[in-house]
């Protein structure tokens, strides 16, 4: 507990994990796991269910103590600080708003706890949190009297009142419908702009962890597989999971047959020949690779300049909206292809098409790099 | 002891579920509903009825319950005797239930067990056995004797609080099974969140856990003081003339002096005691709450 919570506005914690491991009953639910986020930034936590990644949170938050490894919040342990003096704010997936007090009294209740404020001071600070979150109208309701998404404001609101070095998320967006989602995260993005707290965010979607995060750590069998910004996670994941993971793709095994320069030569299974960004990997002729290819960047018809291409048929078209997605039988493979919508009217089942891309837009993914980490 | 389980029944009995009883239901619910009406509904209102009507209509077993002293006074004790029961258990029952709530496995069904084995003993055995221990000859005394603490034994028994620890142990169990059903309704997350902004255990106890769990004792306590109402054995057995409750002398009314619409009518106003706790209790609390069912 700070001596006074109003300096810590607006400086969010630096927080390290250091090979940080928890098990239960002899399984590792968090395996290892070490990991910097800067002060301020805005980090998730994207993995399936089971990945460790509510494990982690949990550890951060102090509810459970870790087997080895240490926590630590602007270079200071937390290991040995309970729960209730790491000055954190959390926002629950069921928002645990508490029933018996009114939207006020929830949102004060951190100060209530943590500082001495005067009930007028404190009573401006919950005003200007409700005001922050839009809900200054709603103060004297009781949470069962709110929406989901109004519920979930106000959870906002309470960890954050008292200034925390660090918010922390555990699916807060999960029991909303998908118009409500993308309004919040949007909501959420403004918020932590404007308190510029760390947040840890904790999620299994991942269009809301690419959209929202400054840093996304993706997690997979009680480790991080990967950890990135957005982008560089969706364009070059380290390991076949990340690129599985992450969005459609299409992963396509094959050997290295030459490097050159920027470019590396791959034989696909199917004897083809396709030219391939090399990346940052280091290469060797011969070695085993999958390339990966995301379906919004293949297109069918004839190959232009440099491009590359496959033969296939056409096994499957879907209408999406905004897109056709396409199922295209190569060999024994398929290939997901999106092809916007205008373009897509005259495309059939059955059909024999060139599936092209360019061969910038084609990733090799390391195979055996999912034990990195 | 009828007048005991009469009690738990009506109580037992959210309103409203004949008013929603489609065809299906009705045929499912009609062999307990011809039960209730023949051995309850019916012998219930044969009672009132007697205590109304024994010589044409009449009054007078009413006004002499509220006239008399001694019907007076033995209201009075009753209630005054299961209010402070009531207080007891609850006292008693809430650290155990709450420690049921944060164990979990073999601890929690240990504990649990120990509970429900004297539930499980009839009141008769559990009154008998307080006379074993607070007697002048009994375990308490002389134990206390051979310590040296006292050179006379204490007069532990037949007085009102012998019937009191009694009537409190005897209410344990099932205001312990309440509190803890009532308990474990709260969301326990609800505590995590207290915790993580800032509340230190005690507090987070006190600001949220108790408060949230409030609505269980009052329906704990509530089930415990009607339970408390009826007791015949143990004052009768464990006190002296001045704890008799009213019980105890509708028993006396009716097998020994043979006044039938006295001893009626004292069942009548105690019935009507009963179900108008519930139904306060009911109109402001959801009984439904204490069976599982759902919020109002």
């Amino acid at each position: 507990m700070s001596s006074s919570a109003d300096t810590a506005r607006a400086s969010g914690a630096r927080l390290e994990l250091r090979n940080l491991s928890k098990a239960f009953a002899g399984v590792r639910a968090v395996d290892r796991l070490s990991l910097d986020v800067p002060a301020g930034a805005f980090v998730s936590l994207l993995g399936p269910s089971g990945s460790g990644k509510t494990t982690t949170l949990n550890l951060i938050a102090g509810f459970l103590a870790a087997d080895t490894g240490d926590i630590l919040l602007d270079g200071r342990s937390v290991a040995d600080v309970p729960p209730h003096k790491r000055n954190i704010g959390m926002v629950f997936q069921s928002y645990s708003l508490f029933p018996h007090m009114t939207v006020a009294d929830n949102v004060g209740f951190p100060l209530r706890m943590r500082t001495r404020l005067s009930r007028e001071a404190a009573g401006k600070r919950i005003a200007g949190m409700l005001e922050l979150v839009q809900l200054s109208h709603l103060a004297a309701r009781y949470p069962r009297q709110l929406s989901g998404g109004q519920q979930q404001r106000v959870a906002m609101a309470r960890a954050l009142v008292s200034y925390p070095r660090l918010l922390l998320m555990d699916e807060p967006l999960g029991a909303l419908d998908k118009k409500l989602r993308e309004q919040m995260q949007i909501e959420i993005k403004r918020i932590h702009r404007s308190v510029g707290t760390t947040v840890v965010y904790v999620t299994h979607d991942q269009a809301e962890a690419l959209t929202m995060s400054d840093i996304v750590v993706v997690m997979h069998q009680s480790r991080i597989a990967q950890v990135g910004s957005p982008r560089a996670l969706y364009e070059s994941p380290a390991n076949l999971f990340v690129a599985d993971f992450l969005g459609d793709s299409n992963l396509l095994p094959g050997r290295i047959v030459e490097t050159a320069g920027a470019q590396a030569i791959v034989e696909l299974g199917n004897g083809q020949v396709v030219r391939v960004a090399r990346g940052e990997v280091t290469l060797m002729a011969g070695q085993k690779t999958v390339v990966l290819v995301r379906p919004e960047d293949m297109r069918v018809g004839e190959p232009a300049d440099g491009q590359d291409a496959v033969s296939g048929r056409i096994a499957e078209v879907s209408y999406h909206g905004d897109s056709y997605r396409l199922e295209v039988a190569v060999g024994a493979d398929r290939l997901k292809v999106r092809v916007p919508r205008f373009s897509g009217t005259d495309l059939a089942p059955g059909q024999d098409v060139q599936v092209v891309w360019r061969p910038d837009a084609a990733r090799l993914v390391p195979v055996d790099a999912a034990k990195e980490g | 002891m009828s007048v005991y389980a009469m009690q738990a029944t009506t109580t037992a009995r959210p309103a409203g579920l004949l008013a929603r009883a489609g065809a299906v239901p009705a045929l499912l619910l009609a062999p307990c509903l011809i039960w209730i009406f023949a051995f309850f509904l019916l012998p219930l209102g044969l009672m009132c009825w007697r205590s109304l009507a024994s010589e044409g209509f009449s009054l007078a077993p009413y006004a002499v319950l509220f006239t008399s002293p001694l019907y007076v006074k033995v209201l009075l004790t009753t209630v005054k005797m299961a209010s402070i029961a009531t207080v007891c258990a609850l006292l008693l029952a809430y650290p155990i239930a709450y420690t049921l709530t944060v164990t979990g496995g073999k601890v929690r069904g240990a504990i649990l067990l120990f509970i429900l084995i004297p539930y499980w003993v009839d009141i008769i055995v559990r009154s008998f056995s307080w006379l074993i221990m607070l007697g002048d000859n009994g375990l308490i005394n002389k134990a206390f004797i051979g310590l040296g603490l006292v050179s006379e034994p204490l007069a532990l028994l037949y007085n009102a609080f012998s019937v009191l620890v009694a009537m409190t142990q005897i209410l344990l169990p099932i205001t312990i099974v309440t509190l803890f059903g009532a308990m474990l309704r709260i969301d326990r997350t609800l505590m995590a969140a207290a915790t993580i902004h800032g509340a230190g255990e005690w507090q987070a106890f006190r600001h949220v856990f108790f408060p949230l769990s409030l609505p269980g004792v009052y329906g704990a306590g509530l089930l415990a003081f009607i339970l408390a109402l009826g007791f015949y054995v143990t004052p009768a057995l464990l006190g002296s003339p001045k704890e008799t409750m009213i019980a105890q002398t509708i028993m006396v009314d009716a097998s020994q002096l043979l006044d039938w619409p006295q001893a009626s009518a004292a069942a009548a106003v105690l019935l009507l005691i009963t179900t108008t706790i519930a139904a306060i209790y009911n109109r402001y609390f959801s009984l439904d709450r204490l069976w599982g069912g759902s919020e109002p």
